[in-house]
C-alpha cells in the first residue's frame, strides 16, 4: 500500500488520518449538543 | 542549525512581541480568583483546543521522538494513533465533559481538587498535590534544558543566559496572567507549530519525489539496518519490528502505551476541560485537536523515518550514521541540509514555541498544586482567604527549583523525567480519575489505597526494575548489588504496565469492601451529568 508492504505500518498510517477526521466528524455532529442543564 | 543572525533575530524579536502582547491581553482579562486558575470557565473551543495541544507537545515530542523513528522506523506511528484516539478523542468525548461539569458542581479549579472532592478528602488533594510539586519540576527541567540548548545553539547565547531568559519571559506571562495567558500564548504557538509542521511534511514528500516514491524508496532500504537494531529485532524502517524483541517492547510498552495513556491523567491536561462553557465547546475542540496532534507526532515520525532516504541520497548514510549516533540530532541535521534557510527559521520558532507552551502550563499546574492545593487547601485546610496570591508565590517558588534541578541534577536523573512524569500520574492518578468520573461505587479508602500504591510501585518499579532508569539511578545496584532486580523483557516493560493495573485493582478491592460515600455527595457530584 503506496510503497509500505507491512500491513500494521500502512494501517497505523491510515488510522492517523482516520482518527483525525473522526475527530472533524464527531464534533460536527455534536456542533450544536445540549448541555443537561440547558435543557432543564 | 546555522541561519543568518539578523533574519533569525528579527523573527525572534516580532515572535516575542506577539507572545507579550498576548500574555498581556491574558493579564487584562484576569480579574477573578476563577479567571486566574480556569479561564472563567468559558475558553473559546478553538483556543482550548490549540493550547491542549500545544502543551501536550514539547520540544522533545518533535526532535526526540522524530530522531527515534528516524532510528526505530514507521511502528512509532501507532503512537500517533494512540496520540489521536486515547488522547484527543477519548479524552475529549469522553473524559472531558464529565471532568467540566463535575469540576463546575463541585467548584474545583485543579485537577487534585477536583479528585479531592469527588471523594471527599483533603488528603487526595494535599497528596495529589504533593506529587505533581516534587515530580513535575523534573519534567520542566527536562523541556527547561531542552529549550535552553536550544536558544543557546540557535542565537549563539551562552547556556546559563539562556535557561535564564527563557524562565523569566515565560514566567512573567504566567505569573500575571493565569491561564488566561498561558492559553492565550500557547495558542498563537500551536497555530505556527501547526503550520511548520505541515510544511515540513509538504517538502520532504516534494523533495522525495512523491508519497509512494518515498515509502518504496524507504521499503527499499531494509537492508541498510545497524546490525546492533537489527540484533534488537528491527527489520527495516516500514516495518514494525519482531513481535516481542526488544525494540517490539520499547516500542508497544514505552512510546506506544506509556506516552499514549500517560496523557490521560495530566494534571495540565485534565485542567483545560474545566475552561470551558459547555460540552459542545468540548466537542467543537475535536475539530481542531484531532488534526493538530497528527500534524505533530504524526509527521514528525513520517518525516523523521523519511530523512533516512534523504540522508541516503545525498550522504550514502542512514540518518542515524549522519547523526552522528545521536538520536536526538537526526531531525536538526535533517532541517539543516534538506530544507531551505527561511523554513530553517520558521522551524526554529516552532521548536521555541513547543518549548515555551509546555513550560508555561507546567509552571501554571505545578505551582497551582503547591501553592493551592497543598498549602491553601491541605496545610491550612482552606481557611486563608482565596485569592490569587498564594498561587502566584507557589508559581514562582516552583520555577525556581525547576531552574536549580535544571542546572544541578546529572543527566542521568533528568533525561528519563518525562516518562517518569507520566508514568506516575498514568498510576497514581489514572484509576482514581476513571472511577471518580464513571464509578460511583468507588469510595475514598479505595481511591487513596488506588493512588499511594500506584504511585509507590510506579517509583519502585522504575527505580529498580526498568532499565532505563534503574541503571543510572544506580539505587538496585546499591541494595542488591545488579543494576536491575529482574531481568530479561521486564527491563524494557514500561511501568505503565505494571503499575497502572495494580493502582485499578486495590482501588476496586478496597471499594467494594468498603462504605460507600453517601449518596447526597454523589447526587452533587453527578449533578447534570449524562
Amino acid at each position: 500500500m503506496f510503497g509500505i508492504d507491512d500491513p500494521q505500518i500502512w494501517m497505523a498510517y491510515l488510522l492517523c488520518i482516520g482518527g483525525a477526521l473522526g475527530c472533524i466528524i464527531y464534533g460536527l455532529i455534536h456542533w450544536n449538543e445540549k448541555d443537561p442543564e440547558e435543557e432543564n | 542549525m546555522a541561519v543568518s543572525t539578523p533574519l533569525l533575530g528579527i523573527a525572534v524579536l516580532v515572535y516575542l512581541m506577539i507572545i507579550f502582547y498576548l500574555g498581556w491581553l491574558g493579564y487584562k482579562n484576569t480579574k477573578a480568583v476563577d479567571d486566574f486558575m480556569v479561564a472563567g470557565r468559558k475558553a473559546n473551543p478553538y483556543i482550548l483546543a490549540l493550547s491542549y495541544g500545544a502543551t501536550f507537545i514539547s520540544t522533545s515530542a518533535i526532535v526526540g521522538f522524530g530522531g527515534a523513528a528516524g532510528a526505530m522506523g514507521m511502528g512509532l506511528l501507532w503512537l500517533a494513533v494512540m496520540n489521536v484516539v486515547v488522547g484527543i478523542f477519548i479524552a475529549f468525548a469522553l473524559f472531558g465533559p464529565r471532568t467540566r461539569q463535575m469540576g463546575k458542581n463541585l467548584r474545583a479549579v485543579t485537577f487534585p481538587e477536583l479528585l479531592g472532592r469527588r471523594f471527599d478528602s483533603r488528603f487526595i488533594q494535599g497528596y495529589a498535590g504533593l506529587i505533581i510539586g516534587i515530580f513535575m519540576p523534573l519534567y520542566t527541567g527536562i523541556v527547561l534544558i531542552g529549550g535552553a540548548r536550544f536558544v543557546e545553539t540557535t542565537l549563539g547565547i551562552n547556556y546559563n543566559s539562556a535557561l535564564l531568559i527563557l524562565t523569566v519571559i515565560t514566567a512573567a506571562y504566567v505569573i500575571t496572567g493565569g491561564i488566561i495567558a498561558v492559553m492565550y500564548t500557547d495558542a498563537f504557538q500551536g497555530i505556527l507549530m501547526f503550520v511548520g509542521m505541515a510544511i515540513l511534511l509538504i517538502l520532504t514528500y516534494t523533495k522525495l519525489g512523491g508519497i509512494t516514491e518515498a515509502h518504496q524508496a524507504l521499503t527499499n532500504m531494509a537492508y541498510l539496518v545497524p546490525e546492533a537494531l537489527a540484533k534488537g529485532g528491527q527489520v527495516g524502517w516500514t516495518a514494525m519490528p519482531s513481535s516481542g524483541s526488544p525494540i517490539w517492547w520499547t516500542v508497544v510498552s514505552t512510546l506506544v502505551l506509556g506516552v499514549g495513556i500517560g496523557v490521560l491523567a495530566q494534571p495540565q491536561l485534565v485542567v483545560r476541560f474545566m475552561t470551558v462553557k459547555n460540552d459542545r465547546s468540548l466537542y467543537r475542540a475535536l475539530l481542531v485537536g484531532g488534526p493538530f496532534i497528527v500534524m505533530m507526532t504524526g509527521v514528525a515520525f513520517v518525516v523523521g523515518a523519511l530523512s533516512n532516504v534523504y540522508f541516503f541520497r545525498e550522504k550514502g548514510v542512514i540518518a542515524l550514521t549522519a547523526a552522528g549516533g545521536n538520536v536526538d540530532l537526526i531531525i536538526p541535521e535533517y532541517i539543516n541540509m534538506a530544507m531551505p534557510e527561511i523554513f530553517v527559521v520558521l522551524f526554529m520558532l516552532v521548536l521555541l514555541a513547543a518549548a515555551m507552551s509546555t513550560l508555561s502550563s507546567q509552571y501554571h499546574t505545578m505551582g497551582t498544586a503547591i501553592g493551592h492545593d497543598l498549602y491553601r487547601q491541605f496545610l491550612k485546610k482552606g481557611e486563608i482567604s482565596h485569592t490569587t496570591n498564594v498561587t502566584k508565590i507557589g508559581i514562582a517558588f516552583t520555577i525556581l527549583v525547576s531552574v536549580i534541578l535544571a542546572y544541578t541534577l546529572p543527566p542521568s536523573i533528568i533525561a528519563p523525567a518525562t516518562s517518569i512524569f507520566f508514568g506516575l500520574c498514568a498510576a497514581a492518578f489514572l484509576p482514581m480519575y476513571i472511577g471518580a468520573l464513571f464509578w460511583k461505587r468507588m469510595t475514598k479508602e479505595g481511591a487513596i489505597a488506588s493512588m499511594v500504591i500506584g504511585s509507590i510501585s510506579s517509583l519502585a518499579w522504575l527505580a529498580l526494575v526498568h532499565a532505563k532508569e534503574a541503571a543510572p539511578l544506580g539505587i538496585s545496584q546499591a541494595l542488591f548489588g545488579k543494576a536491575t532486580l529482574l531481568t530479561g523483557t521486564w527491563t524494557v516493560v514500561d511501568p505503565i504496565l505494571i503499575a497502572t493495573p495494580i493502582a485499578m485493582l486495590i482501588g476496586i478491592v478496597v471499594s467494594l469492601f468498603t462504605q460507600p460515600i453517601a449518596s447526597e455527595h454523589l447526587e452533587k457530584c453527578f449533578e447534570n451529568i449524562k
